[in-house]
């Protein structure tokens, strides 16, 4: 593979993994935290992308930006009083029956709402066109548009679109305030100790139940900020929810329940996978090679969990003891 | 001793407590006095004995493709309307034999089920249609699977099946059933009609790369795209097979900019078609420039209701349909305006096919005299007909049942020149029925093997 | 055997000890007959409820799914979110049976057999080292698997794609055709015994020491009991389960659809069990019925927005009537003044019994 193949596969790789790792934070938040297992992320990662578009139609762009998050903090508030907290003691199998319920009443009910095809997303006119990479010493002609950034290696030039570049940037920001929030405040104190021994929180005269109530709203502003963001690249459609719930189960369980770190390095390895899989399958010339890498691309992301877990029993950064 | 039986001797034989063999041993047809050389097949002559017939539809109302069903069903109705209400059938399909007094003088009513576009589901909904409904024939669906899935189960129960929307080749290829009709166009026509006009457009000297949905129809459709491109001189770069209903095509696209290829066909449909599109864009290949030349996006089958959600992405971009409400004839012109009327929004063209497999049924039950699945299949088949959709005669080819009319090569609206937003597609070319006529045992379509089955089901 | 159980396991079953025939194997063989006599008679009532013929059939054969799948999560606590590999895999191959070899079942459901045999070994052998979600995860990885290769190119020639497998020859069993009702009896047959057969398998030591695994495996294995090999046991049987309704199905439709095999199907399972109420029995055959009866039938009645309600009462059951459908009665009998004659049994699937959940063992 060229490194200009290399390249580009590289920053879908990033790309894909932001997505998933945008989805797979606020799960694995939950899960850490309030221990369910909570199949209506996708859903809420799709009411956020209905709730940009209508926005960003309406009163633009920038403001979908800063209202859809508080929004969809408000509706995982409101999901967590009103269903999620009667559920805290019961078996996984009726959080996920409940919550996959939940899922399919969403979905429908936007299916409803909005007829069942997706509904065009624009990029915002800021947003839109590309990155050029352009090797030492190559030429780049003066017609095309877009941000020039000089990538040592590169023959010739190569672009990528601007949008999902800033769709890993903004992933990277989300990643790096929750880690800050986590690990430098009073609230991430209580939250982290929380995760180890929720009694022993409470009995110091700390309102568990509270900040947990907050956690949730938090892991649903995280979807609404992947909605946000995502929604122009995956279209918004009813089964979009659903399309991104599978995958990012996976990225949680890979990094181990419960793990934020682990969900965005298992989030970078199936974009990875997926990207590099495919590329190798396009550069195949052998037929049979060439069939075996189209198939291996399809079922490259549950062979990555599979490794992982037999590697690893508790995924990559799982604990001992947590959702066993 | 093959024919299952049916409820009312099956009731009198449990009470009996014959319970087991009841099955194994009753008499497989009974003769009916009037039409004494036909059997008991399907539905017939059980349900067709009351004062009303029923047909069943069996479309997509969730996933995907719902909303696709959704105009479908519109289009049904209105077909059942026509049938019991009357209408200018004479324009849809000439010398119908149609009276608007229902059929062979029976009200028609119909059931409706969920196909979800998959074709578990959709075998189990049109079961209970065929079982517990009685009807005496079904119609619809909004994917190859389903249709194929259907045709089989038409085979098997003797009740006709009418397609929807099936673009694949194996429909009336390889899957061919003698109880299964379809009269949407299929991908290899797609091939023949759009190959010259993408080549006299773009030049001779492509350099072509393929996404592929990763099932049949995407197959078919790849394949009769290269041929007919490769046939005008373009070069095939590459293959790539997408999963069906992927949310994000950027690993597909990434490969596509770092090749030589200058224009990229996307063997995709509906929402899959309308992201890989969509994307695409995002992905600057409109605005790029490969070997010289402007780089391209052809699509090679367009879903109206579908590219809505493209919006202003189809701008140019070249496709087929079988059908478009904009066409001048006067079946299109009296279908149009009735759908319009009822509906307050122009049919697309899952709601053409739909309606006229509705009337040429109708019409050959009619024309045969008789619901006798048999005669009314002798009947469609090598059925020719003018009326909607095209300007000489169509023909329901004996041989695989497919419907053969002119299809449409169009290409997308810049937004600046739509009426509407159900205005997207400009009609490029009329390809005349003549130019994409094929021979049924071509390899494409199973070859010799293909064979439609009895006309009496075992 | 029941009797035994009471006193070292809580919760096991706590119906023992009664005197005459609700005691243990009288109690069962009555259950047997309601259950046989409501299965044999299914398409008489079915059809007065706007059901069909053919809806009984794949009633009954789901009832089989939804019965193997209970003696995995209800009694081992395994939750398998993969269980449509078997049911897919052995339909595949009961379908390429009917079409390449011969149209009879008996070898088909062979093949069958030994088919989903070999890879409920393999996927077990690889997964039931882990537990909880990791576990369910991994099976349905391994499902996912088996049905993107089944869907791809580069097996389409063997698998058909996504058209499904056709052109199958119609099923006979040894020279008689096996065709409408008389599928329906061959199926509520096999039903009859696989619920006769589970019915013995929780009487008996060995789903006594499932149960045992369920409610504390740590402790089992301390005691030098090899619960790895138990879980096997009920791994591989309730794949049987799954594999012997998956060649049904494609006995009573000579077809066998790549659906069999997506993770939706793993799902409906899970979802008929739980809301049938795990760990019962029968509750996952009602609840069976239950989702194939709304999918088919209250699916027509209702139009367009079948989902949304579908979605709703899955909610509604799961919070109000947390030991599944089969809790009903006991509802009622509450609410005609009945005093409920045993405490509330441990019917409730649970996966998170290795440790308690927030302990950590680290310094």
């Amino acid at each position: 593979m060229e490194f200009n193949a290399f390249f580009l596969n590289f920053l879908t790789g990033l790309q894909l993994g932001a997505i998933y790792a945008l989805i797979a934070l606020g799960l694995t938040l939950i899960f850490g935290t309030l221990g369910v297992v909570n199949f209506a992320h996708g859903a809420l990662y799709m009411i956020a992308a209905y709730a940009a578009v209508l926005i960003s139609r309406s009163m633009g762009f920038t403001y979908a930006i800063f209202i859809v998050p508080a929004l969809l903090f408000l509706v995982g508030l409101l999901m967590e009083r009103g269903l999620i907290r009667w559920f805290y003691d019961r078996p996984h199998t009726d959080q996920i029956l409940v919550t996959f319920g939940l899922a399919i009443v969403i979905e429908e009910a936007l299916k409803w709402i909005f007829g069942a095809n997706n509904i065009p997303f624009a990029l915002p006119s800021w947003g839109s066109g590309q990155v050029l990479f352009y090797g030492l010493g190559a030429t780049v002609p003066e017609a095309i548009p877009g941000l020039r950034i000089p990538m040592p290696g590169i023959e010739g030039f190569t672009f990528f679109p601007f949008w999902r570049l800033l769709l890993i940037g903004v992933s990277a920001i989300v990643v790096l305030g929750l880690f800050v929030l986590l690990q430098f405040t009073r609230f991430g104190l209580v939250v982290r100790a929380g995760m180890r021994d929720p009694q022993m929180v409470s009995h110091l005269g700390i309102n568990v139940t509270q900040k947990f109530a907050i956690v949730f709203g938090l892991a649903a502003a995280i979807a609404g900020v992947a909605g946000v963001f995502g929604g122009p690249v995956t279209q918004v459609s009813p089964t979009v929810g659903l399309a991104y719930l599978v995958p990012s189960f996976l990225v949680v369980v890979i990094g181990g329940m419960g793990s934020l770190l682990g969900a965005l390095v298992a989030a970078v390895l199936l974009g990875m996978a997926s990207a590099f899989t495919t590329g190798f399958a396009a550069l195949a010339v052998d037929p049979f090679m060439k069939g075996f890498l189209t198939a291996l691309q399809q079922i490259v992301v549950y062979l990555v969990a599979v490794v992982v877990l037999l590697v690893r029993p508790r995924g990559l950064f799982g604990k001992k003891g947590v959702f066993e | 001793m093959t024919k299952d039986i049916r409820r009312p001797t099956r009731r009198g034989l449990l009470t009996a407590g014959a319970v087991g063999a009841a099955a194994l041993s009753a008499p497989s047809f009974f003769i009916k006095g009037a039409w004494a050389q036909e059997k008991a097949i399907g539905n017939f002559p059980r349900a067709t004995e009351g004062s009303s017939i029923k047909f069943g539809f069996v479309l997509p109302q969730t996933g995907a493709y719902a909303d696709e069903g959704a105009d479908e069903l519109r289009a049904y109705q209105l077909a059942v309307k026509h049938l019991n209400e009357g209408f200018d059938f004479d324009s849809i399909i000439s010398d119908s034999g149609l009276s608007g007094s229902g059929v062979l003088g029976k009200k028609v009513e119909y059931v409706v089920g969920d196909d979800q576009t998959n074709p578990d589901a959709a075998r189990q909904v049109s079961q209970r249609m065929i079982e517990r409904d009685g009807v005496i024939m079904f119609s619809g669906g909004s994917s190859s699977a389903t249709a194929v899935a259907n045709q089989y189960l038409a085979q098997e129960k003797g009740v006709i099946f009418m397609n929807g929307l099936t673009h694949s080749n194996d429909t009336t290829g390889k899957d061919r059933r003698r109880y299964g009709f379809r009269h949407f166009f299929n991908a290899y026509m797609s091939g023949i009609a759009l190959g010259p006009i993408i080549a006299e457009s773009y030049g001779k000297d492509r350099r072509a790369y393929h996404l592929t949905a990763d099932y049949t129809w995407g197959h078919t459709q790849y394949e009769s795209m290269k041929a007919s491109t490769e046939d005008q001189g373009w070069t095939t770069v590459n293959n790539i097979m997408t999963p069906l209903g992927a949310p994000d095509f950027s690993q597909y696209l990434t490969q596509v900019l770092n090749s030589d290829a200058d224009v990229v066909i996307l063997n995709h449909y509906g929402k899959d078609m309308v992201n890989s599109l969509t994307q695409a864009v995002q992905f600057g290949m409109r605005d790029l420039q490969k070997n010289g030349k402007d780089f391209q996006i052809v699509v090679p089958l367009y879903s109206e209701l579908m590219a809505e959600g493209a919006g202003d992405n189809i701008e140019g971009v070249y496709g087929t349909t079988n059908w478009n409400e904009k066409l001048p004839d006067a079946g299109t012109k009296a279908f149009v305006d009735a759908f319009v009327a009822d509906y307050d929004r122009p049919p697309s063209q899952a709601a053409q096919t739909a309606y006229v497999q509705t009337l040429l049924y109708a019409s050959a039950a009619e024309r045969a005299g008789t619901f006798y699945p048999p005669e009314v299949i002798k009947a469609l088949e090598d059925f020719e007909f003018t009326g909607i959709g095209s300007e000489g005669p169509m023909l329901y080819r004996g041989a695989d049942h497919q419907c053969f009319h002119d299809v449409l090569v169009v290409q997308g609206k810049p937004p600046s020149e739509r009426a509407d937003q159900h205005d997207l597609l400009e009609i490029v070319k009329v390809v005349p029925r003549a130019d994409i006529e094929y021979d049924p045992a071509l390899p494409a379509f199973g070859g010799e093997q293909a064979d439609l089955g009895p006309y009496e089901p075992a | 055997m029941s009797d035994v159980a009471k006193p070292v396991y809580a919760g096991a079953d706590e119906r023992g000890g009664r005197a005459g025939m609700w005691n243990g194997r009288g109690r069962d063989l009555v259950v047997v007959a309601i259950i046989g006599m409501v299965t044999f008679t299914m398409p008489l009532w079915l059809v007065e409820l706007g059901g069909y013929e053919a809806l009984a059939t794949k009633i009954v054969i789901w009832a089989i799914f939804a019965l193997g799948f209970d003696l995995l999560l209800g009694f081992t606590g395994l939750l398998s979110f993969g269980h449509a590999a078997f049911f897919g895999t052995a339909a595949y191959i009961t379908g390429l049976s009917l079409k390449h070899f011969s149209s009879d079942v008996i070898p088909a459901m062979a093949f069958a057999f030994v088919g989903t045999l070999l890879v409920a070994l393999f996927i077990g052998f690889l997964t039931l080292r882990r537990t909880g979600i990791y576990f369910s995860i991994l099976t349905l990885a391994f499902a996912e698997m088996i049905h993107a290769l089944v869907l791809s190119s580069t097996l389409q020639r063997w698998t058909g794609g996504d058209n499904g497998l056709t052109g199958l020859h119609y099923p006979t069993l040894l020279g008689m055709n096996l065709r409408g009702i008389a599928v329906f009896y061959f199926c509520a047959v096999i039903l009859v015994i696989m619920f006769l057969v589970a019915q013995f398998l929780k009487r008996s030591p060995f789903g006594l020491m499932l149960r045992s695994i369920k409610e504390n495996p740590m402790r089992l294995e301390y005691t030098g009991i090899n619960v790895w090999a138990y879980k096997m046991m009920a791994f591989l049987i309730s794949a049987m389960y799954a594999g012997l309704a998956g060649s049904l199905m494609v006995i009573y439709e000579p077809y066998v659809a790549t659906k069999f095999l997506h993770w939706s199907t793993s799902g409906e399972v899970v979802i008929a069990t739980v809301i049938g109420g795990a760990s019962t029995l029968i509750g996952p055959m009602i609840g069976a019925a239950f989702l194939m009866y709304f999918e088919n039938v209250v699916q027509g009645m209702i139009g367009e927005q079948w989902r949304l309600i579908l979605g709703l009462i899955f909610a509604a059951i799961v919070i109000f009537l947390p030991g599944g459908l089969i809790d009903i009665w006991r509802v009622v009998w509450r609410a005609t003044g009945h005093k409920l004659l045993h405490g509330r049994r441990h019917n409730v699937p649970d996966m998170e019994l290795t440790e308690p959940r927030h302990t950590d063992p680290r310094p």
